[in-house]
């Protein structure tokens, strides 16, 4: 039994009345504990796959089953407690809250499902330690560099230990050195939890270092 | 085919010659009011033409039949209307055949038993409020002619009591239908709700306004709703209280529907609030010490002295900041420049201000609403008081004349619990003469030993003089005026005609007159003071003349003067001695007897108590809101629609409000993503938007109810002039009424509940993909 199953989804746009058909008739299976690249030319439809997998975007149709479950068959409270429970999302852009501390927003996960403050708190501030910002729990994003806001919303897909993380190219704007921390975080975290990682990256070195390696062209994912 | 029926439909139609009938209800039949206006028509006109026994029932029968097709024929128009799908003109793509979307394939358009949910509900609400009310109230003996036969059963609340515990619960019974309906659905269920009131809710009101107009639906239903349309009548236009009520049992309803969804329209029931507000309060941080302070200061002062104030103290501060930032630069750079950034930090963005506008808008609203009714009320107790000191609480009397057994009455009376105190009198319309001018006035014959029981009177009198003088009219000091006649002290009785030809005769000791207490304004308007002689003329008995008939005339003693602050009864009332009164209007006994209760509030109840102690017919019983109903129900109504008007200030505030909400989400749309993507569902971002509509509401609420109760007291306290030529009453006075107070806030939080409902609906709809794309 795979972690995660797609079946057979098509996703379209529709631009002017033209319809772009961005994924057409995709299946794939993602076992647990894997980490996977996934490239693919810019507009290939990389980040629109990513969505359709964390429940982000609605597929025109086919299904995507976790855990034997259809993930879209579920009511919106459930898909958003999945999303919660079971996905760690990071972006290109940190997208961290603004009015929030990189504590705070770490810990915000955690405090969606309600959890206790203090204990939210307290876990959040041994992740930030854990990704080497202990000394900028206090600041907001707006005072953080781009690195260490990347790295605080590492953090925060990582604080309720989601059995999937999906990266969409987490190191986009960051120069390589900097970069290169984020794939080394991911891969520990990956190595440590046992967290199912898909990573869409342009970097082919980091792509091919990965055990498992995927392309997304003409609305096809293949092995590659 | 359709043409066919229509023309059938006309042919019909002319053929009963109801045309005007039948276009007026075209209209409403549209939307399907048609068919059920007939059949109330039809019922209603059913026992006047049996009664007629000249009944066309052909007419009744067209009326209804055309109705209903009329009726059909809408509803069929609107169906096609909606079930007509354009039709797929391109060949199948490519996922032709694959699973559809799940949730997609699951939609449903329409919900019987979410309609069934509300329309029963609303119609369900009505009727807890008229059987409860009925219920609640029913046990009160009514006034009314031979009604304290069938007093019995039921509790005896009082009326006003029996319609606020049957409304709270009526609005609770609209509020969890609503609330259901909309859980269950999951979703608002517009057109539910639409058809749900259109159809279940309209009916009762609209027959409870027909029942006013038509007299005989008044007949079948007026006695069995007399409870409800009697808290109705205490408005004066009972048909604005139904609609009123209604739109409030709707009101809650809505409510109810929105906090069902809003609470379960994720997919299960949710009420923590923890998380939502502690993301509300970061977005729009209202609780601050200096916004609140800020506003209240504009509030209680006025917009342009605070600005000032503000101004000056931020200039100030400015410029000792910078002063210092630039003397710490001196020394060190870094730490000016950190200073500098501090400074920054603290500059206000535009939904700030917005955010402040709109606290400061609901706050004037309710301010206005607080201050104004509450002086309102003030005029209301301050007449309240004049009324009821002057007057009775309640008057007991008969049907037809007089009360010559009003002993024995007042006996059966002292029984009755509730009652503080009573006294009989005798009533009459007579003219008053002085030497200078002349006056229509009402006569009251009283009991000086009771009277104090029940009214203020005796406190009344000016100079500290004493009822108990009627009794000894021999001690009125009289101007002794040269020209005062001595007529012989035997009650007066008789000796008026002569006056002109005794005054020939050598002043000696003024005679001794009956003694009578008037007011200032009309010993004012009459020029006489204490110890005057006026004559009493009554148009009513005649006397027997040396010329014919004549007025019957008596000369009284003024006694004393009295003072009640109502220019009404300064002006227009004078007293005599009941005995006095009864030999001039050759009235046996009294005309009634006037009680006062412990509880003015309970006055209709326990006069209904009074008149079953009685033994019910010939005897009724009045109390003081029956009396004087039109004058309250008018200040009321005036009192109503004051509320009404002032309301729209907050209207105005909620769409500031809603103007507000939108910009934070449209500022928020990314941080909307954010959250979606983190796990927060549909149902907790429209609590995120409602709670910061709701912040701004009920800071705005409580600064207006802080404002304006300060206002109110400085009123009160310090009091503002009036013109006591024009108002009769020195300083405008306030009353402050917990309960209209505590209504004016939740009102005001209610709309901005309601105002920020849309935005917030607007922002759970944000796709998560929308603000995740990369710019
Ligand atoms: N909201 C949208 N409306 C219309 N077209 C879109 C939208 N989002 C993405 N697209 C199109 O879909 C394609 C795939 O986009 P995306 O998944 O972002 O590509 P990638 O992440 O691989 O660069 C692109 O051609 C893009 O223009
Ligand atoms: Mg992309």
């Amino acid at each position: 039994m795979a972690l995660l199953s797609i079946r057979n989804v098509f996703k379209s746009y529709f631009l002017h009345g033209k319809r772009i058909d961005v994924l057409r008739a995709v299946s794939l299976d993602l076992e647990k504990g894997e980490l996977v690249s996934l490239v693919g030319a810019s507009g290939a439809g990389k980040s629109t796959f990513l969505h359709v997998l964390g429940t982000l975007d609605a597929p025109a149709a086919g299904e995507v089953f976790f855990e034997d479950r259809s993930v879209f068959s579920m009511n919106d409270a459930e898909i958003a407690e999945f999303r919660n429970r079971t996905i760690g999302f990071v972006f290109q852009s940190h997208y961290l809250l603004p009015e929030f501390t990189a504590l705070e927003n770490v810990a915000m996960p955690a405090l969606i499902q309600r959890r206790e403050r203090a204990g939210a708190y307290a876990y959040a501030r041994e992740l930030l330690e854990r990704v080497g910002l202990g000394q900028r729990v206090d600041h907001r994003p707006g005072e953080l560099s781009g690195g260490e806001a990347q790295r605080v919303a590492l953090a925060r897909a990582l604080v309720l230990k989601p059995a999937i993380l999906l990266a969409d190219e987490p190191t986009g704007n960051l120069d390589p050195a900097t970069g290169e921390g984020i794939h080394q975080l991911l891969r520990d975290v990956n190595r440590e939890l046992g967290i199912t990682a898909v990573v869409v990256t342009h970097n082919e070195t980091l792509a091919r270092s990965m055990p498992r390696r995927l392309r997304l062209a003409g609305g096809q994912v293949t092995e590659a | 085919m359709g043409l066919l029926g229509f023309i059938l439909l006309g042919v019909a139609i002319s053929g009963a010659g109801a045309w005007a009938e039948v276009s007026t209800a075209l209209g409403l039949s549209l939307v399907g009011w048609g068919g059920l206006l007939q059949v109330i028509d039809g019922a209603t006109l059913l026992p006047v033409q049996a009664a007629a026994g000249e009944a066309p029932p052909v007419l009744h029968l067209g009326f209804l039949l055309s109705g209903v097709l009329v009726w059909l024929g809408g509803w069929a128009l609107i169906a096609h209307g909606i079930r007509r799908a354009p039709e797929s003109t391109v060949g199948a793509s490519p996922a032709a055949g694959a699973t559809l979307y799940p949730r997609l394939a699951r939609y449903r358009d329409f919900y019987w038993s979410t309609l069934g949910a509300y329309g029963g509900g609303i119609l369900l609400a009505e009727l807890v409020l008229v059987l409860l009310q009925t219920v609640l109230s029913s046990g009160v003996p009514s006034t009314e002619l031979g009604a304290a036969r069938d007093a019995g059963g039921g509790l005896t609340l009082p009326p006003t009591g029996a319609f606020a515990i049957s409304l709270v619960a009526a609005a609770m019974v609209a509020f969890v239908s609503g609330f259901i309906g909309a859980s269950r659905a999951q979703r608002l269920a517009l057109p539910e709700a639409t058809i749900g009131v259109f159809y279940l809710g309209l009916p009762v009101p609209i027959l409870l306004t027909l029942m006013e107009r038509i007299p005989s639906l008044q007949l079948q239903l007026g006695y069995r709703l007399r409870e409800v349309t009697y808290v109705a009548g205490l408005l004066g236009r009972p048909e604005l209280a139904y609609w009123l009520t209604f739109t409030g049992l709707v009101l809650a309803l809505v409510l109810g529907i929105n906090t069902g969804f809003i609470a379960a329209g994720s997919g299960r029931v949710d009420l923590k609030l923890g998380f939502e507000l502690f993301v509300a309060r970061r977005h729009v941080a209202v609780f601050r010490p200096s916004l609140l302070l800020g506003t209240l200061a504009v509030l209680m002062f006025g917009i342009i002295p605070p600005l000032l104030v503000y101004f000056i103290i931020r200039a100030a501060e400015a410029a000792v900041e910078r002063t210092r930032i630039r003397s710490l630069g001196l020394s060190d750079p870094l730490a000016s420049s950190e200073a500098l950034h501090r400074l920054k930090l603290r500059e206000q963005s535009p939904t700030m201000m917005m955010t402040a506008l709109s606290v400061g808008g609901v706050g004037v609203g309710v301010m206005a609403l607080i201050i104004v009714l509450s002086v309102m009320s003030g005029f209301e107790a301050d007449l309240q008081k004049k009324i009821l000191g002057t007057n009775a609480h309640a008057v007991v009397s008969r049907y037809a004349g007089d009360l010559p057994e009003y002993a024995k009455v007042m006996e059966t009376i002292r029984k009755v619990p509730g009652i503080a105190g009573q006294t009989p009198f005798i009533i009459n319309q007579v003219m008053i003469a002085s030497e200078g001018n002349v006056d229509g006035v009402i006569i009251k014959g009283i009991d000086p030993a009771t009277v104090g029981e029940v009214t203020d009177l005796p406190q009344n009198i000016l100079g500290g003089g004493s009822l108990d003088i009627l009794y000894t009219p021999e001690k009125i000091l009289s101007r002794a005026m040269p020209e005062e006649d001595d007529a012989p002290a035997k009650g007066g009785a008789e000796d008026s005609g002569d006056d002109i030809i005794r005054r020939a005769g050598k002043p000696t000791k003024p005679a001794v007159l009956p003694g009578i207490v008037i007011g200032r304004e009309l010993a004012a308007s009459l020029r006489v003071v204490v110890g005057d002689r006026v004559n009493v003329v009554s148009p009513l008995g005649t006397e027997l003349g040396p010329t014919g008939p004549i007025p019957k005339s008596r000369a009284f003693r003024v006694a004393a003067v009295f003072y009640s602050g109502m220019y009404e009864y300064d002006s227009k009332f004078v007293y005599i001695l009941l005995k006095e009164a009864q030999d001039f209007f050759n009235i046996q006994g009294a005309t009634g007897i006037e009680l006062k209760v412990f509880d003015i509030d309970d006055a209709r109840r326990i006069a209904g108590q009074v008149v079953k102690a009685l033994g019910g017919y010939p005897y009724r019983a009045r109390d003081w809101g029956e009396m004087n109903k039109n004058l309250f129900s008018a200040l009321r109504l005036e009192k109503l629609v004051m509320g009404i008007i002032l309301s729209i200030i907050i209207v105005v505030a909620a769409g500031l409000i809603v103007a507000t909400v939108i910009m934070l989400v449209l500022e928020k749309r990314k941080e909307i993503s954010v959250l979606k993507a983190l796990g927060v569902s549909d149902g907790g971002i429209v609590k995120i938007f409602l709670a910061e509509g709701l912040q701004i509401g009920v800071a705005g609420g409580l600064l207006g109810l802080f404002s304006g109760l300060a206002w109110c007291v400085f009123i009160e306290k310090v009091g503002i002039k009036l013109d006591p030529e024009v108002y009769y009453i020195p300083a405008l006075p306030v009353r402050i009424e917990p309960l209209q107070t505590v209504l004016a806030v939740v009102i005001a939080v209610l709309v901005t509940y309601l105002a920020s409902i849309y935005p917030a609906l607007k922002a759970s709809s944000v796709e998560p993909v929308e603000g995740l794309k990369a710019e």
